[in-house]
């Protein structure tokens, strides 16, 4: 009896505890997450355009039922999954072959491990810097190079017409993005042990056999995650589209998280602009889900 | 068979030239151009290395501060240094808050057994699914309407609950890694539970504290929606915002803007390469086993 009442206080004090440890945190979180979100939802259902103050209403599910009926929703769109299925290819596909090699052992690994967090830490306005210059029409490093192995006969302007603005756009914004995949995969692949790929090679599996039949599939929780991960991010794209193209060339590259930028901060329009950015993350949630489902459906029995 | 090692070898370092090539090409030929006069970056063939090597623009951004307006030098490099010197008080101030308010949520997630522990973890990490662009707008509205925009607080405050949630975990699955008997025997000993945690518990954590203070700063660094949205006068630029008005102006010379580039990336790139085992194992702590 009497050490279940001891139990019983020293559950009492610990849940205390643990709501005055994490008071401050989730504080921080609820007032900057919680609370604003709450305000997304409100302004969404609302007509509220900064250059008509004093004009605000409650419009229910308008702002809504105007963005699905509008092309202004469904072309970026477009757009936003051309770039985010483009991006996440070709991060999985650069990284996945990075990782393997990073996963052989070699002399000077760990040197080229190190520096694989340069582009990481290079931030993403600063990486679209980058390649505007690697890009420039008359001073670009890949004009100068294209033109030396004689693949163009002079200098083009890759960020000015579809698709090679397209391409150019998924390459720079991946060039930052496939080190942390890069180190996740190679992570997920060095905890296959490594007397399986030793029986398999006394079994006479090739290098092609072993790498269908045991890495993907061991691979595969971290692969799934990694998918994921880069989707929810590529889906969300905004700051090199701000420095690179500005959603340009004819709004070519007018991806949603663009147009919710000049639909809010450059229209004003904040019921508009809240409400196409819960489309777009309902979008993102639900394909999030969507994949988790999926992709963790074949990992399970084997 | 040793003439299958040495294939295999040759394969692999061509490989990693290719991956090193890739990796640090680009950045360093924006470090060279960097060096260069602008008519040199007009040579066919590109001129790889710099000759001479040229210090204006470098000169322009470090004294561009105490430069008037008649000399000449564009404004974004006259506001640079002040901008670079926000990055670092708004990085280095999330970094501080986030590991030490970090640390005490993590506790309680990490070591002690109440009810809705696995709600206020669910809750803390799911915080992170809402995209930030829909979070922006309300945020930039009341912080106009209540006086906090163009101020630096508002945006360590605002970076610091987007890197909370990653602090948090990475914090709180270190915690789990520390030896229950140590925190028993401290117990029996008669230290209180916020004695165990500054006794025990962080100073036995400092490689996972640096790790999180360290991926704190650089994502706060590199941070842009906010510091963009949330700024109206040089005072609260951050050096992101100065690149992209740097990248976006059609007037300045390359030169000068490429060198913003370069000076803006030096800090996270030290970090980076000095701090690198705390940075990877951070990374993947912090979504292994996400």
């Amino acid at each position: 009896m009497k050490a279940e009442t001891n139990n019983e206080r020293k559950e009492m004090s610990q849940g205390m505890l643990a709501v005055l440890f994490s008071a401050p945190a989730v504080l921080i979180i609820a007032a900057t997450i919680l609370v604003p979100f709450g305000l997304a939802v409100f302004l969404s259902l609302h007509k509220w355009n900064l250059k008509r103050p004093g004009r605000e209403r409650f419009i229910g599910l308008e702002n809504y039922v105007d963005w699905l009926t509008d092309s202004d929703f469904w072309e970026p769109l477009q757009t936003t999954f051309t770039f985010a299925i483009g991006a996440v290819l070709l991060i999985v596909a650069v990284s996945l072959l990075v990782a393997l090699l990073l996963n052989e052992n070699f002399p000077g690994r760990g040197l080229v491990r190190a520096l694989l967090l340069v582009p990481w830490a290079i931030p993403s306005v600063v990486n679209a810097l980058l390649w505007k210059w690697l890009l420039n029409p008359q001073y670009g490093l890949i004009n100068a190079l294209w033109f030396e192995l004689g693949i163009i006969t002079e200098y083009q302007n890759m960020l000015g017409s579809m698709p090679s603005v397209m391409i150019w756009l998924v390459i720079a914004y991946s060039w930052i993005h496939i080190p942390l995949a890069t180190l996740l995969l190679l992570s997920g692949l060095q905890t296959i042990p490594g007397d399986i790929y030793e029986s398999a090679i006394v079994d006479g599996a090739g290098l092609w056999q072993r790498f269908r039949f045991i890495t993907l599939p061991m691979l595969r929780p971290m692969l799934s995650i990694v998918i994921i991960f880069e989707m929810i991010f590529a889906l969300k794209v905004f700051d090199i589209i701000f420095v690179l193209t500005a959603g340009g060339p004819a709004n070519a590259t007018n991806v949603l998280g663009w147009q919710i930028y000049t639909e809010t901060f450059r229209k004003l329009d904040f019921g508009a602009g809240s409400s196409i950015a819960m489309l777009l993350g309902a979008i993102t949630l639900g394909l999030a889900i969507l994949f988790y489902v999926f992709l963790d459906k074949g990992t399970e029995p084997q | 068979m040793k003439q299958h090692a040495r294939i295999r070898l040759a394969v692999i370092y061509i490989g990693a030239a290719i991956v090193l090539l890739g990796t640090i090409g680009p950045f360093l030929w924006l470090v060279s151009s960097s060096f260069q006069y602008e008519r040199q970056l007009l040579n066919r063939p590109p001129q790889w290395l710099p000759n001479p090597v040229v210090l204006d623009s470098y000169r322009e951004i470090f004294e561009g501060a105490v430069l008037g307006e008649d000399s000449g030098v564009p404004y974004q490099s006259r506001i640079f240094l002040r901008s670079f010197g926000n990055s670092f008080i708004v990085a280095g101030s999330v970094a501080a808050i986030a590991v030490l308010v970090g640390s005490y949520a993590a506790y309680p997630l990490a070591r002690l057994d109440f009810r809705g522990r696995n709600v206020l973890l669910f809750g803390i990490l799911a915080s992170r699914l809402i995209p930030a662009l829909s979070l922006a707008i309300p945020i930039v509205l009341v912080a106009k309407k209540i006086g906090m925009s163009d101020r630096l607080v508002s945006l360590v405050f605002i970076n610091l609950s987007f890197i909370l949630p990653y602090v948090i975990w990475l914090l709180q699955s270190y915690f789990k890694s520390i030896p229950m008997e140590l925190e028993d025997a401290g117990r029996i000993d008669g230290c209180s539970r916020l004695q165990v945690v500054h006794k025990i518990i962080l100073p036995l954590s400092l490689p996972g504290l640096t790790s999180a203070g360290i991926l704190a700063f650089l994502l706060t660094w590199g941070e842009f929606l906010f510091a963009l949205l949330l700024s109206e006068t040089p005072a609260s630029y951050t050096s992101t915002v100065v690149v992209s008005l740097f990248a976006t102006d059609v007037d300045v010379n390359f030169v000068s803007i490429i060198t913003a580039g370069v000076v803006s990336v030096i800090p996270p790139i030290c970090f980076a390469l000095i701090f690198q085992r705390f940075i990877i194992s951070g990374l993947l702590s912090g979504s292994l086993k996400g």
